[in-house]
């Protein structure tokens, strides 16, 4: 569209591009700026009040970035790119937007030099890809059985969180939900739907629990005086409702007479004590109830029938915990009354109310032919701590998770990162022009995680670093920054071990992230 | 990189952000404000605040956490104080001023170090040990276990809980109220056998008139409610209770039923099928030998006639809560509904409680139905007097402090002594237990041990003594029974304040005794409320969504 003549507008406009890049970078790292004091064992947290005066405490990259509502459109990229990390991997969401962010700082060099943005792009990833040859080079191969191995992970990457203290007791259960609900025919499948987390405030972290069946967080319906335990419960899973019939269209009963008023009486009990009755018919003992939007789910008239059916009640069971409910207590959900059947019905030894705190949760237990769920009861002193634990939960989860599906592990503490350094160091001396330049440069940029690690523990990072990066090339593959100790040890010897599938993805999608917005040129505002 | 924080202000979002020491300093600013609005109410001579709120309602209270729920701070650091008293309530009872002014002390000087160029990771660590090294020695040292606990250290328990408050004037009278009434509702879990003591199951009742000396403890259950309707009779002995959750008004029917009538007379007919259904419910309920009915909703005038006429106590609008403890301590069980598995309607006499007495008396302005007699007495009246309403929430207030206390002292078996002694003894043992570490952690185990010494220094100065002098010489006397072999002056460990006299003095002795789960756990509260606070590097506010102007 510009026309040739007017050369001097060009040169304007190749500057305008050159600005569009540099706001771009700049916005981008001072996002990852944002969140770079977060990453590692000694992090610190972010305090996050939104305008309703909700307050978040958190550690995790991933929640950070995603409350912190950034406008600008490459800042916004990188908030995409930790919400991906957490999908894939789950953890690393930090790490990933450090990453990012020392790449971008790179790129700037780089193309204040000169070099042009796709020749940077295209050797970034040839580097990124070489990267993870190399870590799975250092991979060291895990077994399933070996909890051992497995618990090392969820500790490490539970350190970081406020909960770390707490490791001992979340690591174990973050690894057995995930055996558990393990398919080991198809390991691929793993859902971590299947992993139910209760959280209830009140008591402390330590009160926290994996239950060997299933946690409702209500309470039994007792307005009537029904049972709050039941020994060898049989366990029906409602989908309809045990009140007074509705039609789809308005409706209404016509009374002319006034025999008919005990009549309408007499047929509403007769109608919810015909369904109870089916209900008792069907040896149902507790009975959970799908809520419903359309009437009451569960009449008055009807909870009094069924606590004189000595049937224990649990109601407003969510539509979507219906599938986890069923796969647990290997039940059927009933969607009408006259499939009432026997065969349909879980069996479980004990359903009981338990005390908890300030109010109770509902346990069944001993359930016959359980499917393979885990449910785990988080317990925190107040709603901060326990978002947070739940979270950490979480990052501990998909840790065992990406252990599940690809099962190596690579050491911990920055340890990976300064071998790649050395590697790629040594590995672009063989290439040419360019090329050699960039990747050196990419390999620098990944300096910033042991960089960071040793600045966040109050370490000397100059130091840290040049000690790191001498025994890397003396060898020692495996030594990293153990943070613990505020020293350089062997990383595997002291425990710290993480999945490769959350470095290498994180290496990845923080590569592809650069060269997107490298690509980038111009902004232009649609109305 | 170390532009990182003067780049913070280039990221663009809807709202302000501030990191690094400039957050810390505004947290710790506003902690520490929040502490110093409730710091001149600790100790019994403590004072207290008035409370004032846009409707002009007025609280006057000397507990901690009342005065900070009242606040509404909107600073997101110093809410997690107010949690943090909250927290402390809801597990102890007491001790909320302390547990406050102890986390803002804590942070005071947490943020000090870091200014110092200590990183704050450091401090967390050393911050962790000393928590976890004071709660092994309250538990080693400081707790004397009172294994069959005599009424005595009850009765001083209570007193200390007390003695900061209003009622503190009259602490033997309400110590002995509180104990009595605590004992009064003990019971034993049929499952798990474990003894407990219910705090709830005591019921408060408050009355206009007479002085605080006249409150006293009722046996039985008290209702602050009166009978119906006058021609009631004001007393049944050997009440049969019935407790009913339901409308004993006139039938309606459900909705989505019209009544649709060509007939005038047919009307006429309807309206009194309307009555009849009630009435035949009534006579159910009375047919089965109920002469005390509880509802906790409503009854008609033309209902209350029956009731009138059978010589039957009916009372109305009853709070659920208190039926269902009525239904447990009379042994009756609540009835939501008459019908039966045959789908008519009955009312079975099963259902009903008894207990040897229910009368109305007479209390000040107010009637009150009194129940008593129950099968079990697992529940037990305070009727609390005093001059006007302020007085008498506060009381209230002061009561359940105490109660909570004298439970963590029935249920723990262990009591520590009061007046800075605990947290001078551990100021004294930290210092020496920092001084055998060799890393940065003992400078913040150094502060966690002065930061202790602001509960007797606060204590004292509110009691207009010198300070300095006394804290020195609790010190002293500290540091002598810690670092004695002789074991010669054994007993300086339980050496407190006595904040009469402005002295120095044996508190076990004296009966000046706390709950020793009270310590730790404060201890335990305020150093996690720091931690979670200094934590803290990055302040995110957002601004309210612009979606609204688009």
């Amino acid at each position: 569209m510009a026309q040739p003549k007017q050369k001097h507008e060009m040169y304007k406009e190749s500057a305008r591009k050159k600005d569009v890049r540099t706001t771009n970078i700049e916005a981008a790292k001072v996002v990852a700026d944002a969140v770079r004091t977060s990453l590692g064992p000694k992090g610190m947290d972010k305090m996050v009040a939104s305008p309703d005066g909700q307050v978040i405490i958190t550690n995790d990259g991933a929640t950070i970035l995603q409350k912190m509502t950034v406008v600008q459109p490459a800042a916004k990229m990188l908030v995409e790119l930790s919400k991906s990390q957490d999908v894939v991997a789950g953890d690393g969401t930090t790490s990933v937007v450090v990453i990012c962010g020392a790449l971008l700082k790179k790129c700037q060099e780089l193309l204040a030099q000169g070099v042009h943005p796709t020749v940077i792009s295209d050797s970034f990833n040839k580097a990124a890809n070489k990267a993870c040859e190399i870590l799975e080079s250092i991979a060291i191969p895990v077994n399933l059985e070996d909890r051992e191995s497995l618990l090392r992970a969820a500790t490490t990457s539970l350190s970081s969180k406020v909960v770390s203290q707490y490791s001992s007791l979340l690591s174990p259960m973050a690894v057995d939900s995930v055996l558990k609900v393990m398919d080991p025919n198809r390991p691929g499948l793993l859902d971590l739907r299947d992993i139910r987390v209760v959280c209830k405030s009140g008591g402390t972290i330590d009160d926290s629990e994996m239950v060997d069946g299933i946690v409702f967080d209500q309470k039994t319906a007792k307005t009537a005086g029904g049972p709050t335990r039941m020994d060898n419960a049989k366990i029906g899973l409602i989908q309809f409702q045990i009140s007074p019939p509705k039609p789809d269209m308005e409706n209404n009963v016509i009374v002319s007479d006034y025999t008919q008023m005990d009549r309408v009486y007499k047929e509403e009990r007769n109608y919810i004590l015909n369904a109870v009755k089916k209900i008792k018919a069907s040896g149902c003992n507790v009975l959970l109830i799908q809520k419903s939007i359309l009437r009451d789910a569960v009449s008055e008239l009807a909870l009094h029938y069924l606590a004189k059916a000595k049937i224990l009640v649990i109601r407003d069971i969510e539509r979507d915990d219906i599938e986890f409910i069923s796969k647990t207590l290997n039940c059927l959900p009933i969607a009408h009354i006259d499939h009432m059947k026997p065969e349909k019905l879980g069996l479980a030894k004990i359903v009981e109310e338990v005390d908890c705190g300030k109010g109770s949760v509902v346990k069944i237990t001993g359930i016959e032919n359980s499917g393979r769920t885990a449910t785990v009861l988080l317990r925190g002193s107040n709603k901060l701590v326990l978002e947070e634990a739940d979270r950490s939960l979480h990052d501990a989860l998909c840790v065992i998770r990406c252990l599940v599906t690809k099962r190596f592990l690579i050491p911990g503490g920055a340890s990976p990162e300064m071998e790649i350094d050395l590697q790629l160091n040594d590995w672009s001396r063989t290439l040419q022009g360019m090329e050699s330049f960039c990747v050196r440069a990419f390999a620098q940029a990944l300096e910033v995680v042991p960089y960071t690690l040793a600045e966040n523990a109050g370490l000397n990072p100059i130091r840290i670093v040049t000690e790191l990066r001498s025994m890397h090339a003396a060898g020692q593959k495996y030594a990293g920054i153990n943070v613990k100790k505020n020293a350089i040890t062997d990383m595997v010897e002291a425990k710290v071990v993480q999945p490769l599938l959350v470095t290498t993805s994180a290496l990845t999608l923080a590569t592809e992230c650069v060269r997107m917005i490298l690509k980038i040129d111009d902004i232009v505002p649609v109305r | 990189m170390s532009v990182a924080m003067a780049a913070g202000s280039r990221l663009q979002l809807h709202g302000e952000r501030q990191s690094g020491q400039d957050v810390r300093t505004q947290n710790v600013t506003a902690v520490s404000a929040v502490a110093n609005i409730v710091k001149s109410s600790l100790g019994p001579v403590g004072l207290d605040k008035m409370l004032v709120d846009d409707i002009g309602d007025v609280t006057v209270t000397n507990d901690g956490a009342t005065i900070l729920k009242l606040l509404e701070i909107e600073h997101p650091a110093a809410k997690i104080l107010v949690e943090l008293a909250e927290l402390q309530d809801a597990e102890v009872g007491d001790g909320t001023t302390s547990v406050v002014i102890l986390a803002a002390e804590f942070l005071k000087r947490a943020n000090e170090l870091v200014r110092n160029k200590l990183h704050p990771t450091n401090i967390i660590n050393g911050f962790r040990q000393a928590m976890r090294e004071s709660c092994k020695f309250i538990n080693r040292e400081l707790a004397i276990s009172t294994e069959n606990i005599d009424n005595e250290s009850l009765l001083n328990a209570a007193k200390t809980s007390m003695s900061s408050k209003i009622v503190g004037v009259e602490g033997d009278f309400f110590a002995q109220l509180v104990v009595d009434s605590i004992r009064a509702v003990k019971s034993v879990d049929e499952i798990t056998e474990r003894v407990r003591y219910p705090v709830k199951a005591v019921s408060v009742l408050k009355a206009h008139g007479k002085s605080a000396r006249e409150s006293r403890l009722l046996d039985g259950y008290a209702l602050n409610l009166s009978r119906a309707a006058q021609g009631m009779p004001r007393r049944v002995v050997n009440a049969k209770i019935a407790c009913l959750d339901m409308n004993l008004q006139k039938a309606r029917l459900m909705m989505g039923v019209q009544v649709l009538v060509t007939d005038p007379a047919e009307l006429e007919k309807i309206r009194a099928r309307e009555l009849d259904i009630t009435k035949e419910r009534i006579q159910k309920i009375l047919a089965s030998g109920a002469n005390v009915v509880l509802t906790t909703k409503g009854i008609d005038d033309m209902a209350l006639k029956y009731f009138v006429e059978a010589g039957v106590l009916a009372i109305r609008r009853v709070e659920k809560d208190d039926l269902k403890r009525i239904a447990r301590a009379t042994g009756a069980t609540i009835v939501v509904t008459l019908a039966d598995m045959e789908g008519n309607e009955t009312f079975d006499p099963a259902c009903l409680g008894t207990a040897a007495e229910v009368l109305e008396e007479r209390i000040s302005d107010d009637s009150i139905t009194m129940i008593r007699g129950c099968e079990s007495t697992k529940a037990v009246t305070l009727l609390l007097r005093g001059a006007n309403d302020y007085m008498l929430d506060e009381m209230d207030r002061s009561i359940h402090d105490s109660l909570c206390v004298v439970k963590r002292v029935l249920e723990s078996n262990s009591v520590v002594p009061g007046g800075g002694c605990v947290e001078t003894a551990l100021s004294v043992h930290l210092e020496s237990f920092a001084s055998n570490l060799g890393s940065k952690e003992q400078l913040a185990i150094r502060e966690f041990a002065n930061a202790l010494l602001v509960l007797p220094k606060t204590l004292a100065v509110n009691a207009a003594k010198d300070a300095t002098e006394l804290v020195a010489a609790l010190r002293s006397a500290h540091y002598q029974a810690q670092n004695d072999a002789t074991g010669e002056s054994k007993d300086l460990a339980h050496q407190g304040l006595d904040l009469i006299q402005g002295k120095i003095r044996d508190n076990f002795k004296a009966g000046v005794l706390e709950p020793s789960l009270s310590k730790t756990k404060m201890i335990q509260f305020a150093t996690e409320a720091a931690i979670t606070i200094l934590r803290i590097d990055d302040l995110i506010r957002l601004d309210p969504s612009p979606e609204a102007d688009q």
